[in-house]
């Protein structure tokens, strides 16, 4: 009977035990894999920035202190990096948000031919960041580009898109936002799934008009993924490389030379790492600061609720 | 019971095999170090990946597995745009290929950082030119000449010939209208270079072009002088050529060179590699490609590939006996006939049939050896960073008409912060 006892007691606290700690252990392994690729990635940018180290010695660096902070911070080059950045960043999340949910709205409905029209306006995110900066360095290309072939035809004269320094980061943030907008309208038209067909039937029984109907019943059911897409835009294009590299190498005038491109330029070809890594660790700063915006909001955007 | 065997079991074994692969992978670095045995050499060199040119080039250097049978080379081929950073980035992490073809600027960099190994060995081989000078860093040799590639006005002789136009022009205002008539009169694109940041790297180069040019320098005495006169001169002469609108204004390098290789092109500024390419497999045939010196008053500027040996290498003595049969009369023979009209290590001949062939190999042959470097002089290893600010000079230049006096005093400023 006590041995009964005594393994009936056993077995009550192992699997108190194991239900404790189930959740612990099932996010152990991404757990794991963040340390390794991320966190510890991050700490030691942190503790580069701090550091003279080289790209040709990338292990031989000394503590520097805030010699590079000092430098950075003193340059023109980081503000106008980070104008830059805040410039390419709200024009790419305006016009991917404007235009994915436009898009959202419009294949949301059922008509014919409807699949197709989807998957085409999908296109853009399946294709790769260099495949869609080579195809967008020929459309913009000033002698057989075929934007200046419909600009021309259109009376509205030819440009250097790309080479000027009005259009340059107008141009990249077109670019970006035709890769990125498909993403957005993917995640928009899932939560239109969610708006209650009775709750739309009702509002146009009302006489709502379509704004209306698209204030008042639409727009509070797709406002959270909205946040949240806006959120991944904001980090995402802080972080985007490849497209603003290739177009246009930061240039002209350094006007498309985001905080990411003007990280590379210290790392590549000033060969200072310890200098790449202090952009790459106020980028950082600023990335984590959008997050905790996000969460601040939505918190209370439930609490409201 | 049996299943909490089972999972330490598994647990301990996931646990040996985690820890074994870093062990093995210690234990596995590097190639074979047996000085008897089988050995792969790897080689980097961005020119494996020029159409038609880098397998002419590989062909010639892979007869040393003929001279050597226990040698195996092996490629490792990278485009030119990614190969600084790349190379660089192998070298810091204690990798990288065996033997290395780089350019001069990252040439000085790696022996700086002591990523080459001294080839002093082989500063005695006999018939070695002057283009060798520039493997010395100090008192040291860490490589040798592979190519050396002068810059030159290169033409299409058909395009200037409709266009009636005769001798190639030999000042900026004649190139100016040289190009202005054979756009007027073909329709082509008057003169081709470089114009763009985004081609940074190529850009800089070829703007020495410029510099050269007009008697200028960006450094003396170790000191920099980015603001003189004669510098002021030759970026006053590049913002007429760029005003005269006789520039593809947007394109870049590749995109000039294919435009040329098509008959759309009259004049563009180029190096003999970028020519041989071009006078390759294109519409254009090779003997109807002219070349000339620059329309400037002094001699201009010339790229430099060296062959450098990895410190890093588990492989040095084999990759030493490859460098020396490279420089030795057969691998130079080899390579004459793969390199166009680049000068090389040691002064073999334009063949006659290449001569015959492409007419405009002995306009780079005659200028190359005077033209300079593409290093500031006493600031080699930080010449890309000392050329960013004047590159955005240029750009200011350009694009906002600011005065080239100017411009320059204050990348002069910017760039004595970078080169302390």
């Amino acid at each position: 009977m006590s041995h009964a006892l005594a393994t009936g007691a056993a077995s009550t606290r192992r699997r108190r035990i194991a239900r404790f700690s189930a959740p612990y252990l099932f996010v152990a392994v991404p757990l794991v894999y963040m340390t390794v690729v991320v966190f510890y990635p991050a700490a030691r940018e942190v503790w580069l920035s701090f550091t003279n180290t080289k790209l040709s010695r990338p292990n031989g660096g000394h503590f520097v202190g805030t010699d590079n902070y000092a430098r950075i911070f003193g340059s023109d080059l980081l503000w106008t990096s980070l104008l830059t950045t805040v410039l390419y960043v709200l024009g790419v999340v305006a016009g991917c948000l404007v235009l994915g949910t436009l898009a959202a709205l419009a294949v949301d409905r059922p008509f014919r031919g409807r699949a197709l029209v989807r998957g085409v306006l999908a296109f853009g995110w399946a294709v790769p960041g260099v495949a869609t900066a080579l195809a967008w360095s020929w459309i913009f290309n000033s002698q057989t580009g075929v934007l200046n072939r419909i600009t021309g035809a259109l009376g509205l004269g030819t440009h250097d898109w790309l080479s000027n320094q009005e259009l340059a980061l107008p141009s990249v943030i077109a670019a970006t936002v035709w890769q990125y907008t498909p993403f957005v309208m993917l995640v928009v038209l899932a939560a239109l799934q969610s708006v209650p067909p009775e709750v739309r039937e009702a509002s146009h029984v009302d006489g709502a008009d379509a704004l209306s109907r698209f204030r008042a019943v639409t727009l509070p059911h797709i406002l959270p993924a909205i946040r949240l897409v806006a959120l991944l835009l904001v980090v995402w294009s802080m972080r985007l490389f490849e497209i603003i590299y290739l177009l246009t190498g930061g240039g002209p005038l350094n006007r498309t030379s985001t905080l990411v491109v003007s990280l590379e330029l210290q790392a590549f070809e000033n060969y200072d790492l310890g200098g790449a890594a202090t952009y790459g660790v106020v980028g950082l700063v600023i990335s984590l600061a959008v997050t905790v915006v996000y969460f601040v909001v939505e918190r209370r955007s439930t609490h409201g609720v | 019971m049996k299943r909490r065997t089972f999972l330490r079991s598994a647990l301990a074994t996931t646990g040996v095999a985690a820890l074994a692969g870093p062990l093995a992978a210690c234990g596995s670095s590097g190639g074979s170090t047996a000085s008897d045995g089988p050995v792969t050499l790897t080689i980097g060199n961005s020119q494996w990946l020029d159409a038609l040119r880098g397998k002419n080039l590989w062909n010639a250097v892979v007869a040393y597995q003929t001279v050597n049978p226990k040698v195996t080379l092996a490629q490792e081929a990278i485009p030119s745009a990614d190969f600084a950073n790349k190379i660089t980035t192998e070298l810091g992490a204690g990798k990288g290929p065996d033997v290395i073809l780089m350019q001069d600027g990252l040439f000085v960099t790696a022996a700086a950082s002591d990523a080459l190994v001294d080839l002093g060995e082989l500063s005695g081989t006999p018939g070695l030119n002057v283009t060798n000078n520039a493997g010395m860093v100090g008192n040291t040799r860490y490589g040798v000449a592979w190519q050396r590639a002068g810059y030159a006005l290169v033409y299409n002789k058909k395009l200037l010939e409709r266009a009636g136009v005769g001798a190639p022009p030999t000042t900026v205002d004649a190139l100016i209208a040289a190009a202005r008539q054979v756009t007027a009169s073909t329709g082509a694109i008057g003169f081709a270079t470089r114009h763009l940041m985004s081609d940074f790297s190529g850009w800089y180069m070829d703007y020495q072009n410029w510099n050269y040019g007009y008697g200028g320098s960006f450094a003396a005495n170790g000191k920099l002088t980015i603001a003189s006169a004669p510098n002021v001169a030759a970026l006053t002469a590049y913002k007429k050529v760029y005003d005269a609108k006789i520039i593809p204004i947007g394109d870049d390098m590749p995109t000039m060179r294919t435009r040329f290789k098509e008959g759309n092109v009259g004049f563009i500024l180029d190096n003999s590699g970028g020519t041989l390419n071009m006078a390759l497999g294109g519409s254009v045939a090779s003997a109807d490609v002219g070349a000339a010196p620059l329309p400037f008053p002094n001699p201009a500027a010339a790229q430099q590939i060296l062959v450098g040996v990895n410190a890093n290498s588990a492989n040095q003595d084999a990759a030493k006996a490859f460098v020396k049969w490279l420089i030795s009369s057969a691998g130079q023979a080899g390579l004459r006939a793969a390199s166009g009209p680049d000068t090389l290590a040691t002064d073999v001949p334009l063949t006659a049939d290449f001569t015959a062939q492409s007419p405009w190999g002995t306009t780079f042959a005659t200028v190359a050896p005077k033209e300079g470097s593409l290093l500031v002089p006493g600031f080699e290893v930080k010449t890309a960073a000392i050329m960013r600010p004047v590159m955005q000079a240029v750009e200011q230049v350009l694009l906002k008409n600011a005065d080239p006096a100017t411009a320059l005093t204050s990348a002069q400023s910017l760039a004595e912060q970078v080169a302390r």
